[in-house]
């Protein structure tokens, strides 16, 4: 009780010397109002000093959902939703919620450090922006002399909306190697769809009668407005099947929760479209119209029957065909849910793909409760002529993937290629806000890879596990301190997010925008002149077309154009395919040695004796950056191997006690959690624990890291890492 | 006009246990984290059935703002008070931080401030109603599993919904007259 209480007074006291000291009179003014109350019986008004609301948007996940910060005092009192903001229905979850604890974090980062002992020691000492920008400088131009400028390698964050100007520093510096989340993510359901429809489109989970969600939990991990809809029953005519190899809150909001033989759901899918096919079930008209390579689709779907399937992924024949009429007959408000979680297996590019045909059958597209492309609105692009180098070579991972995106690579095969230093050198790590430690799997491998570069300078506004292995660490302002650009968020109902200062940036920290300008102007004019305008000037170029949403932003915090989504605007026209249609059959795969249709494949089982490593999210953390926050950290102070009730007590493991987790990469000890909520060959844990860094003090030796235990397999088509082909043993600590 | 008496209606189907209302709430109400502090929660009921017949629902929770506060009568200091609206109160000035409250409450729905050496407890956010608003747990719900509002008033949305739906109040048969509805 001591150490808490002492905790909070030293919590106190950084709130007291960081100019921030009217958190006690906030306290202190709804004080009055509640004395007021209890000895009358009447309600006077408070005084709370000077308020003021500011529009802006979140920047805890994805998501960017619009909120409403209450400032007092030029302290940021609460963040309230924007009721305008109708991407997200006017909500804020947990972790918008805790944002303010990100601006008043005694962990923060507060000023420009240089390491001071060994890489990974912890030792670190102040520097002046001066002193430290000069050392990034000269160790970037340094690397480029001696390897070329692609031996500077470029990792950033996404959404925090200033992670254009670091990889407008990347391209303008000259470096090829740029690396950002989608292979750790989404980006084989990204090419499986996008290989289907030539776009990558949205469920109208609002609209739609049917949804199937494989492995998607909605409940946990939120995706605005899907998660909100989902549960927005339609006079009971909504239902939701939900396959997982774990009970999540979305199976408890499930009409029908099946827990599936992970790296089986393509025979599900493939299971469904042979019922759909075989019964005549399809969508005729749409098919001979829109689509292209029905014909082939026939006879590959045959031998696929429910029967086959039932053998595979552990749910009924029955079941499946049931669920696959029960599908085709609420089409075209039907949706076979796209997704939009880290790959299964290493074939994910064809589960994606199966998934889409499976939607394609039943017609559900471009149309009510179905699947819709994507709409945006336009800003103006911020134009810059990027510096011609002569020597520098392409991408180090290319040819890794079957289609690998020019700026974001695939993350493990990059990794890989650093290792092996071919076909040639990359020796220092710039790094924006993405902890790639906590992310890519195999830590062991990242922080092998760590070692072996010459630099490495990490932009952040905590002492990330990335950020403790940097030899320069610059602190950047929080969202909620930073005037950012305007961003344009696709979907049915497309939106343009706006973010200002809600409070001046505290300590020395920085927004991006400026940290990128100061170390242009170290690395040379051609570059500096790059970054030649300020963030106003720049916000008002993007608007320069239409000024109107400059205007909305300003009066309600966010510009729209529509409220409803549209639906038929492809009809008639071009998709952005190969031949114009959807492909059923891709002879652009043929083309790559790829199958053109879904080919199933067994994968690995769990050998004797081990388990099955689960990934999945939890409401209250967005991946490695929220576990530290006090307020989330209330909700889980640590994580917990999940195991089944069946195979602990077989194992002799009781609740609660601590195990060794290991696998062929890794270890890790944690607490067990012994629950029905799991199959009983796999385990699970929550992301964003066992950290390194002794600068994340809530969270530092609490629970096990994931990413230390996940194997690096790679998935061939996207260069997507495979996150559920990773097998471990358990045993008491 | 009559006098205003404020409820909130809950339909906990639409729970999925984010506990955005909880962190909503403290930091709203500046109630300490760390400890069993909490204006309001969400309780994970126990799993239903076995593998793999399983069920589970979640039940957010926070003052009932009873009618007849148990809480009330056991106060040595007068500190707690009823205010308009119905609100249970508790006056910081009077508080001697005895507990007494606490164990009476047969809600678990108030808890010892040690920073501050006072019991504190959800009050539907008096310092939002009082200026027009409503509850930081209601706004911020992703899936709006609260509605609050007056029931003095017939057309209010919380009346509406209670004529419509079948609903209930927690633990009835103690007689304390909650004012914390939950639809079935």
């Amino acid at each position: 009780m001591a150490g808490l209480i002492n905790k909070k007074l030293s919590r106190r006291r950084f709130l007291g010397t960081s100019g921030c000291a009217l958190a006690v009179a906030t306290v202190g003014s709804q004080a009055t109002v509640l004395k007021a109350l209890a000895s009358s019986g009447e309600v006077t008004t408070s005084t709370v000093g000077k308020t003021k609301d500011v529009f802006t948007a979140c920047g805890m996940c994805v998501n960017k959902c619009g909120v409403i910060a209450r400032v007092r005092d030029g302290r940021i009192h609460k963040l309230d939703p924007n009721p305008e903001y109708i991407k997200s229905r006017g909500m804020l979850c947990a972790r918008g919620n805790a944002g303010v604890k990100v601006v008043y974090d005694p962990d923060r980062l507060k000023f420009p450090l240089i390491r001071a002992g060994k890489r990974g020691e912890g030792k670190w000492r102040r520097a002046s922006w001066d002193e430290a920008l000069d050392l990034v400088a000269k160790n970037m131009n340094e690397i480029a002399e001696k390897y070329t400028r692609a031996g500077v390698m470029f990792a950033s964050t996404e959404g925090t909306f200033q992670e254009h100007f670091f990889l407008q520093m990347a391209e303008c510096f000259g470096s090829p190697n740029t690396v950002r989340h989608p292979t750790l993510c989404l980006s084989s359901n990204i090419q499986g769809f996008s290989a289907t429809y030539g776009t990558f489109p949205t469920p109208d989970v609002l609209n739609a009668d049917y949804i199937i969600m494989a492995g998607a939990n909605r409940s946990e991990a939120l995706i605005t407005p899907d998660s909100i809809d989902q549960l927005k029953g339609d006079g009971g005519r909504r239902k939701l099947v939900y396959l997982d190899p774990r009970f999540t809150k979305t199976a408890a909001k499930a009409d029908e929760w099946f827990p599936i033989k992970p790296g089986t759901d393509m025979a599900f899918v493939l299971a469904m479209i042979n019922v759909i096919v075989s019964e005549g079930r399809y969508a005729k008209t749409f098919i001979e119209e829109m689509t292209v390579g029905f014909e082939q689709l026939v006879p590959h779907i045959k031998p696929y029957t429910p029967e086959w399937a039932a053998k595979e992924c552990e749910i009924s024949a029955q079941d499946i065909r049931r669920i696959a009429r029960e599908f085709a007959k609420a089409a075209p408000k039907a949706v076979f849910y796209p997704g939009r979680r880290s790959s299964f297996a290493t074939d994910d590019v064809q589960l994606r793909r199966a998934m889409a045909i499976l939607n394609v059958v039943v017609g559900n597209w471009d149309t009510e409760g179905g699947l819709v492309p994507n709409s945006r609105i336009k800003l103006q692009k911020h134009d810059y002529l990027a510096p011609w180098y002569d020597d520098v070579p392409e991408r180090l991972d290319k040819g890794s993937a079957a289609f690998l995106s020019e700026k974001d690579g695939s993350w493990t095969a990059l990794r890989d290629r650093i290792l092996e230093g071919k076909p040639y050198p990359v020796k220092g790590m710039m790094i924006y806000k993405q902890n790639v430690v906590m992310s890519v799997p195999n830590r062991t491998k990242t922080l092998k890879m760590m070692d072996q570069m010459d630099f490495i300078c990490t932009i952040d506004i905590a002492m990330s596990d990335t950020a403790w292995y940097s030899d320069v660490v610059l602190p950047e302002a929080t969202y909620l301190e930073r005037q950012d650009p305007l961003e344009s968020i696709g979907g049915l109902v497309p939106v343009v997010a706006f973010r200002q200062p809600c409070i001046s940036p505290m300590f020395e920290s920085k927004p991006n925008l400026w940290i990128m300008q100061n170390l242009a102007k170290r690395l040379g004019s051609e570059i500096a002149e790059t970054f030649d305008f300020t963030i106003d000037e720049h916000i008002h170029h993007q608007v320069s077309k239409n000024p109107k949403i400059l205007q909305d932003l300003k009066t309600k915090g966010v510009h729209y154009m529509k409220v409803e989504p549209s639906y038929g605007l492809t009809k008639g026209k071009r998709l952005r395919t190969k031949t114009g249609k959807i492909e059923i059959y891709s002879a652009n795969y043929v083309k790559k040695g790829l199958d053109p249709l879904p080919v199933y494949n067994r994968h690995e089982e769990v050998p004797a004796n081990k388990f099955r490593l689960l990934v999945g999210r939890s409401a209250y953390f967005t991946h490695g950056t929220t576990a530290n926050n006090a307020y989330l950290h209330d909700l889980m102070p640590e994580n917990t191997l999940w195991l089944n009730t069946q195979s602990a007590s077989k194992m002799g493991l009781r609740d609660g006690q601590l195990v060794k987790v290991k696998s062929n990469v890794g270890e890790g000890t944690l607490k067990l959690e012994v629950t029905d909520k799991i199959r009983p060959d796999c385990v699970y844990m929550a992301h964003g624990f066992g950290v390194i860094s002794k600068g994340q003090s809530l969270i530092y030796g609490r629970g096990a890291c994931d990413a230390a235990l996940i194997e690096d397999k790679l998935e061939p088509i996207s260069g997507n890492v495979a996150m559920h082909q990773t097998f471990v043993e358990i045993s008491p600590a | 006009m009559k006098k205003q008496r404020f409820a909130i209606v809950l339909d906990t189907r639409r729970c999925i246990d984010c506990k955005a209302c909880t962190v909503a709430c403290k930091v709203e109400n500046d109630v300490p984290v760390g400890g069993e502090t909490y204006r309001n929660w969400v309780t994970e009921e126990p799993v239903r059935g076995t593998y793999p017949n399983l069920g589970q629902s979640f039940t957010p929770s926070q003052c009932n703002q009873c009618e007849n506060p148990p809480c009330n009568s056991v106060c040595p200091t007068s500190a707690t008070g009823i205010t308009s609206g119905g609100i249970v109160t508790v006056n910081p000035d009077k508080c001697i931080g005895c507990k007494y409250c606490m164990l009476a409450c047969p809600y678990d729905a108030r808890f010892y401030d040690s920073e501050k050496g006072i019991i504190d407890k959800c009050t539907f956010c008096i310092q939002r109603t009082l200026v027009g608003g409503i509850p930081a747990c209601v706004e911020t719900c992703p899936t709006k599993v609260r509605t609050f509002g007056d029931l003095n008033d017939p057309n209010s949305e919380v009346s509406i919904l209670l004529a419509k739906n079948k609903h209930r109040v927690l633990k009835p048969e103690l007689g304390t007259k909650p004012f914390l509805f939950y639809l079935i």
